[in-house]
């Protein structure tokens, strides 16, 4: 039984998420938020949930934000991240916030039930970057911050990062915040809202 | 989507097509009709645009100037007529007197020539010419030769305009004096000469600083209603992104979820209704691409360049961005960027090639977009269903540009090239 936790700031996505959830055997929806920070905190401490079905879109805050801080707990659960726009851009910081598997939200029920497997199974399902977008996304990430992007997307985890550069780990979450922050996938013309 | 249309209008690209379109060319071959029409009535065709143009400018923007300067000229004339007729009149007075309504009716006729520094610098030498020739400083041409001052204070930026109000009494006074044209010392009194410098400072100044005033206004207001169109585009991005895409996705997963769990007479009505509600949240993403603002102050240049990479895959063709954009308005940046995405697509979709160059290429007058690819080449036919060509040469013709796309007789490849001319008459 693979428990799952849905957040998802639009109540017909979820509503949608829990009756298919539901009906899949061997997949069970355990617990559902909008991704606030007064439902989520409690109902992930008192679930406990294999994988968090996350939204990247979130009216405040993006989804990876919360990601990366769901993941700096130590029995962190698997996330994917769910989102309209889930391209190469958004694997990128993806990756970055230590997120499991990334699908798009137009995907069938069949493709997202074995993506929620895959990454159960602790298989990594991100979608692959291309050299060129790399190097765009590198260009509007500090210059500081660079290597550090560098060493997390060959796969080091933040203590492994903090310990080649000679940073404490703090540090190393305080600038993977802010990268985020500058990698930032906007939906199409809601720029500046 | 009516309400998208329809807020939309103000935008340019769904401005309803007019005379430039026949630039846009777009080989189609073995579809084109001949063309005896254009070639039985070109006079009348000729003429009607002539007309039309005419008409657009006395009466379009900008009109309200042209017919005051049309009304000024040949008041200057009339008032030379009415000095030269209480005198002796000689031949040479004739042609004189025409000058006026002549190059009036030349600078109606012909918008172009109203816009050249040339044609300002002859027509006010032309006119001190007309005041050496009738030897008089005092003389009826006077008038008429502040009228020349007219369009250049109008046109040239405050800062030239000024320079200009101040040269313009010295010049006039200096080639009257030294043409002989001078008064005779017993003639020359202080009211006259303090009018003759005052008059032409009053009146380019004065039209300087009222044109300036305006271009400014108008550039303001412009600016205003681009911001509230592009407001007014979020919001509806944001409702249709926030709410009707999220409940596509929800109702595409709970159908997608029957698939294998219904009777297999159902199963095409199942897979039927997923795949349908598949492509409407395509339909939904493209229309939300179209309502974004795609440029975010940007060069054009590094707009093409990061669109690129988002489009670039591991296993695709190789797609180079080179040069650089001059300075465009963002009207028309937005254009060109959208008519550089939909050839990099095209080319991406259709041409199975290995690499696409894309190139800009600002030139004295032109800035040239090429978008370059070394597929397969356009197919013989024009498919019937090519709306994304269509939509190409819609924004071509919103900013006057050209638009061609052409395969090599060698069978490599397309070109698709956008040339927008950036002079003055452009702009």
């Amino acid at each position: 039984m693979i428990r799952i936790v849905v957040v998802d700031d639009h109540p017909a996505m979820r509503t949608g998420l829990r009756t298919v959830l539901d009906a899949e055997p061997g997949l069970v929806f355990v617990g559902e938020s909008a991704g606030d920070e007064e439902s989520l905190w409690p109902l992930l401490r008192s679930v406990d949930p294999d994988v968090v079905l996350l939204d990247y879109h979130l009216p405040r805050g993006d989804g990876l934000q919360l990601c990366h801080r769901i993941k700096r707990d130590v029995l962190a659960p698997k996330v994917l991240v769910h989102s309209a726009y889930a391209g190469g851009a958004l694997a990128v910081p993806a990756r970055m916030a230590g997120a499991d598997g990334l699908v798009d939200k137009g995907i069938g029920a069949r493709e997202l039930f074995e993506a929620i497997r895959v990454i159960h199974r602790g298989e990594p399902l991100l979608p692959a970057v291309s050299q060129t977008l790399l190097e765009e996304l590198y260009e509007r990430v500090a210059v500081d911050d660079r290597p550090i992007l560098g060493l997390l997307l060959n796969g080091a985890g933040k203590s492994d990062v903090a310990a080649a550069l000679g940073m404490n780990v703090g540090d190393v979450h305080a600038a993977v915040t802010r990268m985020l922050g500058r990698l930032r996938v906007e939906v199409p013309a809601a720029r500046g809202m | 989507m009516v309400g998208v249309e329809a807020s939309c209008q103000p935008g340019p690209h769904e401005m309803p097509r007019r005379g430039r379109d026949r630039r846009v060319t777009a080989p189609r071959p073995g579809s084109e009709p001949s063309v005896p029409y254009l070639a039985r009535l070109p006079s009348r065709h000729q003429l009607v645009s002539t007309i039309a143009g005419v008409r657009r400018h006395l009466v379009g923007p900008g009109g309200q100037w042209l017919a005051l300067l049309v009304a000024g000229r040949l008041l200057a004339s009339a008032v030379a007529v009415w000095l030269l007729v209480l005198g002796p009149l000689s031949g040479v007075d004739l042609v004189l007197l025409a000058y006026g309504p002549v190059t009036t009716a030349i600078i109606v006729a012909r918008p172009s020539l109203r816009r050249r520094r040339a044609t300002w610098a002859l027509d006010s030498l032309l006119a001190l010419a007309c005041v050496v020739i009738s030897s008089d400083w005092r003389s009826p041409f006077y008038m008429l030769w502040l009228t020349t001052l007219a369009l250049p204070a109008v046109c040239l930026p405050l800062r030239r305009a000024a320079w200009l109000a101040a040269a313009s009494p010295v010049l006039y006074l200096a080639v009257a004096f030294l043409w002989g044209a001078g008064p005779r010392p017993d003639r020359l009194t202080s009211e006259t000469l303090a009018i003759h410098l005052l008059l032409p400072v009053v009146l380019v100044g004065g039209l300087a600083y009222a044109a300036d005033a305006l271009r400014r206004l108008q550039d303001e207001r412009s600016e205003r209603e681009r911001l509230a169109i592009e407001a007014e585009r979020r919001r509806i991005a944001w409702e249709l992104h926030d709410s009707a895409k999220q409940r596509l996705h929800a109702a595409h997963l709970l159908v997608s979820s029957l698939n294998g769990g219904v009777p297999s007479a159902l199963a095409p009505v199942v897979h039927g209704a997923a795949t349908e509600l598949e492509s409407a949240a395509a339909d939904m993403d493209t229309s939300l691409s179209e309502l974004r603002e795609p440029l975010e102050g940007r060069p054009l240049h590094e707009a093409l360049r990061s669109r690129a990479a988002e489009l670039h895959r591991a296993d695709g063709p190789r797609i180079s961005v080179s040069g650089s954009a001059p300075s465009l308005s963002p009207l028309v940046s937005a254009h060109l960027y959208r008519i550089g995405c939909e050839a990099i697509t095209n080319a991406l979709r259709h041409a199975d090639a290995s690499t696409i160059d894309v190139h800009l290429e600002p030139d004295a007058d032109t800035f040239r977009l090429r978008v370059r690819d070394d597929g397969r080449g356009l197919p013989t036919e024009r498919r019937p269903m090519a709306t994304g060509l269509v939509a190409m040469e819609g924004r071509a013709a919103t900013i006057g540009a050209r638009l061609t796309v052409q395969s090599p007789p060698t069978g490599a490849g397309t070109v698709v090239m956008l040339e927008l001319p950036t002079s003055e008459e452009a702009r």
